[in-house]
C-alpha cells in the first residue's frame, strides 16, 4: 500500500522544518569565518609642506598626499599651532590648502612647529574627515629688494623694499657699480671698499631710502666717471653688494648679500 | 493541471529569476553598499568587491522553487498544497534570517577610519537600506499560496459548485464510463437531473427526488458494474 498523503506531508515538513534550523544554526556558527573585514589601504593623508614666517604673516601650506587610486578633494578645515595656540581656518586655493597666521612675537625664536588639525573634503563622492599632527620646520623669509633707484648730480637714491619678520639694520656698503647695459659697458661710477651708510628699518613690510653721495670723499677707490646719466645710454645696472644686520632677540646676525637691479632710465641733459 | 497551481508555479520562477537581477534587500550608499543577492551578500567598499555566502540564502530560493513545483508535481493529494504553503513560510523565515545575519554580523554604522601616516581618516558613508522587488514577490507567493491551501487551488471557478459537476467529478475520479445529457448525467441506465433546486434520480419510467449523497452513491453503484482504472482529479484526495 502506498504511503498515506499525510504521512508523506509529515515526513517531508519535518525534515524541511529540520534542515531549516540547522542552515540557521549553521550561519551562526560559520559566520566568524564568512565576513571580511575591509579598511582603506593607501588613504589619502595631509603632511605639512611648509612653514614661510613673513612679515606679513605665517603661511602654512599642507599637502594632499593621493597614495592610491582614491582621490580626495579638500574643501575645508582648520589647523592649530601648538606652540602658539593659534587655531585659524584653512583656506583652498586651488587645490592647495593654505592657512595663513597673523605673526606673533614668538614666531621668531622659532625653529620648529608642531601643527594639528582637520582637513575636510570629499573622497571619491563620500564626505571626509582627515585629522593630522605634523612637526614642521620653519622658514623665516626676509626679503629685501630695490624697489627702485635715481640718480642725479653725483647722488644715488636706492628706494628699498624691506618685508622683514624682524628689525634689520640695512648697510655697509662694499664694492657698489652703477653702469651702462650695453657692448661695451660703461662705468658711472665704481667704488672699492666700504660705504658706511646704514638705514634702519622695523619688522613688516617697509620702504626705505638709501641715500649715498657718490664722490671721492668715500674713499680712496673711488671713481666717478659722471655725476648724471651717460648720453645716449638709458639702461643701467646698480649692483649693490650690502649688509644686513637682523635683529633677533636672540641676537644680531649679519649677513651679506648682492642687489641688483637693471633699469631703464630717461635720458636728460646729461653731461 | 489548475491555473491556480500554475501561477503559484509562475510567482516562484518570477521570484527566482528576478532576484538574479535586483538585490532582495540592499543597504544601498555610494561607496559602500550591501546587496542581498542569490548566492549571498555581494558587499563593495570603494572598489572592492566581496561576496559573503550565509547557508541560509540557498535555502530561501530551493524552497522558493519547491513552493512552485510541488503542486504541479504531486497533484494526486491536497497536502501537496499544504506542504507548498509550508515551503513558502520557510523559504520567507529563511529570507528573513538572512537579513537578520546582515544585521547581526554585517552591520554598518554609516562612516569608516582608518589610519594615516600621522593621523586618522574619517569617511562618512551614509546608506539607505531598501527592500527590494524579489522580497515582494516573496511576499505574494507566500500569501498565494496558503490562499492555495485553504480553497483547494479552486478560488477562480466562480460560484457554487453544480451538484451535477460534483457527480461529474466522482465518476471521473472513479474512472467511471457517463455521459452528459441535458440538465443532468447518464450512468448506464440511471439518470441524474437537476431540476430547479433539488435533484431527481431516473431510473426506468419511475423518477425519485434524492439528495446529493444518494445520487452519487446510486450513479457510483451502476458505474461501478463496469470495469475500474484508475484516474485522477487534482487535490481531490482527503
Amino acid at each position: 500500500m502506498a504511503p498515506s498523503s499525510f504521512k508523506i506531508t509529515l515526513l517531508f515538513s519535518i525534515l524541511s522544518i529540520a534542515v531549516a534550523l540547522i542552515l540557521i544554526w549553521g550561519t551562526a556558527q560559520t559566520a566568524p569565518n564568512l565576513i571580511h573585514y575591509s579598511t582603506l589601504s593607501n588613504d589619502p593623508y595631509i603632511k605639512v609642506e611648509s612653514i614661510n614666517v613673513t612679515a606679513n604673516g605665517i603661511y602654512i601650506r599642507l599637502a594632499v598626499i593621493n597614495n592610491g587610486t582614491l582621490v580626495f578633494t579638500p574643501t575645508g578645515g582648520w589647523v592649530e599651532v601648538v606652540e602658539t595656540g593659534q587655531v585659524v581656518n584653512v583656506t583652498i586655493i586651488n587645490g592647495t590648502v593654505i592657512a595663513k597666521l597673523p605673526l606673533t612675537p614668538q614666531w621668531v625664536g622659532l625653529a620648529s612647529v608642531g601643527v594639528k588639525g582637520i582637513v575636510s573634503g570629499v573622497l571619491n563622492g563620500s564626505r571626509a574627515y582627515i585629522a593630522f599632527f605634523d612637526v614642521a620646520p620653519i622658514h623665516i623669509i626676509n626679503t629685501i629688494g630695490i624697489a627702485d633707484v635715481s640718480y642725479a648730480d653725483c647722488v644715488l637714491n636706492v628706494t628699498l623694499s624691506v618685508n622683514t619678520v624682524v628689525p634689520v639694520v640695512i648697510g655697509p656698503i662694499i664694492n657698489m657699480s652703477l653702469f651702462t647695459v650695453s657692448t661695451p659697458g660703461y662705468y658711472v661710477f665704481e667704488t672699492v671698499g666700504v660705504v658706511n651708510t646704514t638705514v634702519y628699518a622695523p619688522a613688516g613690510s617697509h620702504n626705505v631710502t638709501l641715500t649715498i653721495q657718490v664722490s671721492p670723499v668715500l674713499g680712496r677707490y673711488t671713481y666717478v666717471y659722471s655725476c648724471n646719466y651717460l648720453s645716449g645710454f638709458s639702461k643701467y645696472t646698480l649692483w649693490l653688494p650690502i649688509g644686513v644686520t637682523y635683529m633677533y632677540p636672540t641676537g644680531n646676525i649679519t649677513s651679506y648679500t648682492l642687489l641688483t637691479k637693471t633699469l631703464t632710465f630717461i635720458v636728460g641733459g646729461g653731461s | 493541471m489548475r491555473v491556480e497551481a500554475l501561477l503559484q508555479f509562475a510567482l516562484a520562477i518570477a521570484f527566482i529569476v528576478l532576484w538574479v537581477f535586483m538585490p532582495a534587500w540592499s543597504i544601498s550608499g555610494a561607496n559602500y553598499s550591501i546587496s542581498l543577492t542569490p548566492w549571498g551578500y555581494v558587499v563593495r567598499f570603494f572598489g572592492e568587491t566581496h561576496v559573503i555566502p550565509p547557508p541560509t540564502v540557498y535555502a530561501v530560493w530551493l524552497f522558493a522553487l519547491d513552493v512552485g513545483l510541488l503542486p504541479l508535481v504531486w497533484r494526486r493529494s491536497r497536502y501537496s498544497l499544504y506542504l507548498a504553503a509550508l515551503f513558502s513560510v520557510l523559504s520567507l523565515s529563511m529570507l528573513m534570517d538572512t537579513i537578520l545575519f546582515q544585521q547581526r554580523y554585517l552591520q554598518f554604522h554609516g562612516y569608516t577610519i582608518a589610519p594615516t601616516p600621522n593621523g586618522y581618516i574619517y569617511v562618512s558613508l551614509p546608506t539607505k537600506p531598501v527592500l527590494g522587488l524579489p522580497t515582494y514577490i516573496l511576499l505574494a507567493l507566500t500569501i498565494l499560496s496558503i490562499f492555495n491551501m485553504i480553497t483547494r487551488a479552486r478560488w477562480l471557478g466562480t460560484g457554487p459548485e453544480d451538484p451535477i459537476v460534483a457527480v461529474v467529478h466522482v465518476l471521473k475520479a472513479l474512472n467511471i464510463e457517463y455521459s452528459r445529457i441535458e440538465h443532468g448525467v447518464e450512468v448506464g441506465g440511471v439518470r441524474i437531473v437537476r431540476q430547479g433546486g433539488s435533484l431527481w434520480l431516473v431510473r426506468g419510467g419511475e423518477a425519485t427526488e434524492v439528495d446529493l449523497k444518494t445520487a452519487i452513491t446510486e450513479a457510483v453503484k451502476v458505474g461501478l458494474k463496469k470495469p475500474v482504472s484508475v484516474g485522477v482529479v487534482d487535490y481531490g484526495e482527503d
